[in-house]
């Protein structure tokens, strides 16, 4: 038995005795429970086994301190109403509102945080990692942090655009069905179930061999796939506020379409409009890094995520992580927004499972 | 039973008029080509004659609409006409490939559903425990992972680090099961990940649902022990719930199934369409777009068949 094993048993149980002397079931549950693991996996695995458990919970407890202490600066610098709210927000909602505002900051300072230029060969192919680059070096000698921070810029970007133009068609259309209705309301419900009825990464597949692989061909395929799921929600959520007496009120006040639209419609659905906002994105951004994972996506040299992965994929085989680094980032900006997405959904529905 | 039958037959009839709009689709938007595909295939610099020779071969002097039903016509005898890059018949260039998605698949199918149903079930009883709680948060990491992310940790760990299964799947005739399945464990492992995760959280909140209706709560107050209230009342209100969901996953299956064919480079009906899509073979693009969507489509009836079958209020709609 070595010094780590001992320290490691005699943390949790102590860990578990002052959960249960405090009270805390769910903790002591969890500590305890972690305990009894470890027993089996430490046998099984040796002491290699318990040094892996103890890193995992290590990163879990400090993304829960950065999380809670995210959410006590938010709530500080918030006004009070703001406050109020966040107050309810769970640590996993913080810890997407975290990486979120991370993602951002690197978005927008790529350029200042980036030691090298996104398309620069500084290096030769697949050099490891030095002082200079933090990363190592990519298929043709590009600094892969560097990139990674261009491409925080790019793919992000590119989603976000992707998302908002689907979102407002979209929108758009769901509203004007919602308080048109009739025919128009009939014809687009069809047409999104039809458009909806092809497999999504089928039908970009399909656009891009016809249109090729351009921005904007990437964007506008994305939107007109997506488009018909927001029309749906929209549609949904309009249709039940249409039938207010307030919005039949405005009608014989002689309000147009779109002032309806705007002054009563959109103010009482904001709330799941923007929870869908959220999903749609995550569903965009995965599957717009597919299509670069593909090589059908932004073409090189632009540092993308989804094609860093495919350029690199290589280094897998000789047990190198460096190409799971961007996949990794595409995965927990997605389960950040997901994250804050299932807190917001929670509180617009006032859903409290019980 | 009749009006069972006459039911079925309706939807199958939509899905039907649905495939025929979208082979529509997808047949014009190749004629909305800047150009034409004889231009797309030769490039800027080919000549008027070579154009005009490609064109004739091709059959593209005749119009669009005729094109159509010629090609329609041929799709509905499995013929879609042969590859403008090799010059092969696209029903010999996928239909084995097709094949093999279908088995990988299937294979990934019959590891995930029952996996996924029991325990999104248990999930749904735990509600709100510990355990629920830690799967919620690991079903939705594995649904916010790309697929190709999923697939190279398992190839780094099983293939690179422990050398346990291959990291490439390649296949050959006459290789016995047994081998077939240890050889494509890796991809249909990926997918299993992804599908569990989606068919848990759509279990857990089916049964969530379920267990909040009103005879639930009348079969607990009347103190029915907690096994016959699962059994006796919520089971048979289940099935229509979960036939939905596992007719959804698959169909979302069929698709997810192209990624990971290209991680683990194998040989199905994904890459073919990857490979075609770069090359700008535009039959072949047409004839896996088809197969994809009318896949997608008959396992979405299929849901909706099951629900029909399942729930009798559905049978006579007020």
């Amino acid at each position: 038995m070595s010094l780590f094993v001992i320290a490691y048993y005699t943390l949790l149980l102590i860990a578990s005795c002052l959960a249960a002397y405090f009270n805390q079931r769910s903790a002591f549950l969890l500590v305890f429970g972690l305990t009894l693991i470890s027993f089996i996996v430490g046998i099984v695995g040796g002491p290699g086994a318990l040094a892996v458990i103890a890193i995992v919970a290590g990163i879990l407890a400090l993304a829960a301190m950065v999380s809670y202490a995210f959410r006590e600066f938010m709530i500080a610098i918030a006004s009070h109403d703001m406050a109020k709210e966040l107050r309810t927000a769970p640590l996993t909602a913080a810890f997407g509102m975290f990486i979120i505002f991370t993602y951002a900051v690197a978005g927008i300072f790529a350029p200042w945080i980036a030691p090298h230029g996104e398309a620069e060969v500084i290096a030769s192919a697949f050099a490891p990692a030095d002082d200079n680059m933090l990363l190592g070096a990519d298929q043709l000698g590009r600094d892969i942090f560097s990139r990674l921070m261009y491409g925080t810029r790019n793919s992000v970007g590119l989603a976000l655009a992707a998302t908002l133009l689907a979102f407002i068609i979209g929108a758009l259309a769901g509203l004007l069905a919602a308080t048109k209705g009739g025919w128009f309301d009939q014809f687009m419900g069809r047409f999104a179930d039809v458009i909806m009825s092809i497999p999504s990464l089928i039908f970009a597949l399909l656009m891009l061999s016809i249109f090729g692989p351009h921005i904007h061909v990437i964007i506008i395929a994305v939107a007109v796939i997506y488009a018909p799921r927001v029309f749906r929600l929209t549609r949904a959520v309009a249709g039940n506020v249409v039938v207010m007496d307030y919005i039949e009120a405005a009608k014989l006040r002689g309000e147009g379409n779109w002032y309806l639209i705007r002054r009563e419609i959109l103010p009482n659905s904001t709330a799941p409009l923007v929870a869908e906002f959220g999903l749609e994105f995550c569903f965009v951004f995965l599957l717009v890094a597919g299509l670069s994972f593909l090589g059908l996506g932004i073409q090189p040299p632009t540092a993308d995520w989804g094609s860093m992965v495919r350029e690199n994929a290589t280094l897998i085989s000789f047990g190198d992580i460096t190409p799971l680094i961007p996949a990794a980032a595409i995965a927990l900006l997605t389960v950040s927004v997901n994250f804050v997405v299932d807190w917001m959904l929670h509180r617009s529905s006032g859903l409290k499972e019980k | 039973m009749g009006d069972i039958l006459g039911l079925i037959a309706r939807r199958l009839g939509l899905g039907l008029v649905i495939l025929f709009v979208i082979s529509i689709i997808i047949f014009f938007m190749v004629e909305l080509l800047p150009g034409d595909i004889a231009q797309a295939v030769l490039g800027q610099g080919a000549t008027e004659d070579n154009l005009a020779a490609l064109r004739e071969q091709m059959g593209l002097n005749k119009p669009a609409i005729v094109r159509y039903l010629e090609w329609l016509g041929g799709a509905v005898t499995f013929d879609f006409g042969s590859s403008i890059v090799t010059g092969e018949r696209v029903t010999g260039l996928i239909g084995e490939r097709f094949m093999n998605t279908l088995f990988l698949a299937a294979y990934a199918a019959v590891i995930a559903v029952p996996f996924a149903i029991i325990l999104g079930v248990i999930v749904a009883l735990l509600r709100n425990s510990i355990f629920d709680r830690v799967a919620n948060v690991l079903t939705l990491t594995s649904i916010s992972s790309p697929e190709f992310f999923l697939g190279y940790i398992l190839i780094l760990f099983f293939a690179v680090k422990w050398g346990m299964f291959p990291a490439i799947s390649s296949l050959s005739q006459g290789m016995s099961l047994g081998d077939l399945l240890y050889r494509t464990f890796l991809p249909a492992l990926t997918l299993v990940l992804v599908v569990t995760a989606h068919m848990m959280r759509m279990t857990r909140a089916a049964i969530i649902n379920l267990l909040a209706s009103p005879y639930i709560e009348m079969a607990r107050l009347k103190g029915a022990p907690p096994w016959k209230v699962i059994v006796k009342h919520a089971l048979p209100n289940a099935w229509a719930p979960i036939i939905n969901v596992v007719a959804l996953n698959l169909a979302y299956l069929i698709t997810g199934v192209v990624l990971v064919e290209v991680v683990f480079v194998y040989p199905g009906i994904g890459q073919a369409l990857v490979d075609a899509v770069s090359k700008r073979d535009f039959p072949v693009v047409q004839a896996c777009c088809l197969i994809f969507a009318a896949t997608f489509i008959l396992l979405n009836l299929a849901a909706d068949v099951g629900a029909i079958l399942t729930n009798p209020r559905l049978r006579h709609p007020k």
